[in-house]
């Protein structure tokens, strides 16, 4: 079965023509990421496959249905590109945020929050308050509040985006790890073409103005991703192919 | 500052205020009625202790009825106007003129609407401070996190549940400040529905008796028994403060060095 499903979605703002044709599909436990510079349309290719945006034409299928019906199943792990922590939910709560809420749905329910909590080494702050995390930490919280969820499908937002690049390294570290154990599918968007290359199965590209994919490489690097990967020449040459494909996109 | 030292200021602050006030009246002798000496005051507190007592929590229980029916209409109200710009802007002017019409104009209107006793009171304390509460709550509403509020949205969180969960907690901070001003005028309106309306009890009424037979001693004595009642209000509106906004950047010692102020 497949997870996701885009046949000819296209997305407009008034005059703003976001997103030109979209075709793409990620198969069931699949990785793939949307890999796109900025103001290319990948938050508004999430939220079009969260449901949370109709497409101007074209049809989207989420888990076998539309997407308003995964979202209203909680079937879609979001992360955010801000953590959206709140501020006044410890992080202990914070991580139980998405099983709190909207209990009329009966969820699956992942790894418990704590379990998972310990996993990213947050249990000696699992009282703490948002305020009293680091930038990474905090992402790590929304991470670990989306797994928790259980969902046949998460959809992340660049979410590291906001952190300085030895954190970042870390979290895709993290992320592959935890993609790994739940063996969901994952729509990833960012514009860290190591990133891109590190978690995904696939990678697609984006091109600007109107946002239309240019080209997808499979990245057949062997699994479980260890960090030492990304010192080897195949990932270079993973990185080198779509570093092309976005030159190509930007040039045309 | 420290807090001995905020409290030994404080103290300063209203000794200095009342030997200043205490001279300036001996000083100039200053007809009773225009204004008392804080000795007289004192005094005439001290004579009745138990009449002051009962009658300020007779005026505490209509101001806070007051403000607390006007904090859960402005909840409600702020959560339907947050929600559309439209309605927002045809409540603003009704919501202006509440604010400004004097109550002496329509005291008596709902006093004869509402007839003798508490009703009339409660409702003018709690009908005054529903504006300024309204204002707090669509403004502190609607500075909700909308990453938070599209996380919510990915779960299909209800209206209802948005409401509670995050635009709630959100305009807490702003509720609570305009709670330090709403008690100051919940007990003011109580203090005059109090004077106004017939067979009332409470600091007002006293006041009002004692204006009318022109008895200095008595007025000022409610006068002190209201701002004391204020006092009171403004600690517990700080301790709620403390409690419910302990993870809010205004519960926090965020001082600088001296050197980077
Ligand atoms: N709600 C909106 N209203 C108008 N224009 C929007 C809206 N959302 C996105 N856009 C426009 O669509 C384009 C793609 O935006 P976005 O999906 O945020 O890109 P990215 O996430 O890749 O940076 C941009 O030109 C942006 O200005
Ligand atoms: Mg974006």
């Amino acid at each position: 079965m497949t997870a996701i499903s885009l046949s000819g979605v296209t997305k407009r703002f008034g005059r703003i023509h976001a997103l030109a044709p979209i075709d793409l599909t990620v198969d069931d436990g699949e990785v793939v990421t949307v890999l796109g510079p900025s103001g290319s349309g990948k938050t508004t290719l999430l939220r079009l496959v969260g449901g949370l945006e109709a497409p101007t034409s074209g049809t989207v299928t989420v888990l076998g249905g539309d997407a308003g019906r995964a979202r209203a199943a909680k079937q879609i792990g979001f992360v955010p590109q801000a953590p959206a922590l709140l501020p006044w939910r410890t992080v202990a709560q914070n991580a139980r945020l998405l099983l709190d809420v909207n209990r009329r749905v009966p969820v699956r329910g992942g790894p418990s929050p704590d379990e998972l909590l310990a996993d990213v080494g947050l249990s000696d702050f699992a009282g703490a308050y948002p305020h009293e995390l680091s930038g990474g930490m905090r992402q790590r919280v929304a991470l670990v509040r989306a797994f928790a969820l259980g969902a046949p499908l998460l959809l992340m937002d660049e979410p590291f985006a906001a952190l300085d690049e030895i954190t970042r390294a870390d979290m895709r570290h993290l992320l592959a790890r935890l993609c790994e154990l739940s063996a969901t599918s994952v729509l990833f968007v960012t514009h860290s073409i190591a990133e891109s290359v590190f978690l995904s199965d696939r990678v697609a590209v984006l091109s600007l103005r109107p946002g239309q994919i240019v080209g997808a490489v499979d990245v057949a690097l062997p699994r479980p991703r260890q960090p030492e990967l990304e010192d080897d020449p195949a990932f270079f040459a993973v990185e080198t192919r779509l570093r092309a494909l976005l030159h190509e996109g930007a040039g045309r | 500052m420290t807090r001995p030292r905020i409290v030994l200021a404080s103290l300063t602050g209203l000794a200095v205020f009342g030997l200043l006030w205490e001279g300036l009246v001996r000083l100039f002798d200053v007809k009773p009625f225009i204004l008392l000496a804080p000795s007289e005051i004192v005094a005439e507190l001290g004579n009745a202790p138990a009449r002051y007592t009962e009658a300020a929590l007779v005026t505490a229980r209509h101001a806070a009825l007051g403000v607390i029916i006007a904090l859960v209409v402005a909840v409600l109200l702020g959560a339907a106007l947050a929600a559309s710009r439209f309605a927002e802007q045809a409540a603003q002017p009704v919501l202006m003129i509440i604010l400004v019409a004097p109550w002496v104009a329509y005291f008596s209107s709902i006093a004869i609407w509402l007839g003798a006793g508490d009703p009339p009171v409660v409702f003018l304390a709690a009908f005054v401070t529903t504006p300024a509460f309204v204002f707090a709550a669509v403004a502190g509403m609607r500075s909700a996190d909308p990453a938070a509020r599209e996380l919510l949205a990915s779960v299909d969180a209800s209206r209802w549940e948005v409401l509670w969960r995050l635009r709630l907690p959100s305009a807490l901070p702003a509720i609570l400040a305009a709670a330090r001003y709403t008690v100051g005028l919940a007990l003011a309106a109580a203090y005059y529905g109090e004077g106004g309306n017939l067979s009332t009890a409470g600091l007002g009424a006293i006041g009002d008796r004692a204006a009318a037979a022109q008895f200095g001693p008595a007025l000022w004595a409610t006068v002190i028994s209201t701002v004391v009642l204020g006092v009171v209000f403004l600690a517990v509106i700080t301790i709620a403060e403390r409690v419910l906004l302990h993870w809010h950047a205004s519960q926090r010692d965020t001082a600088l060095p001296r050197s980077v102020r």
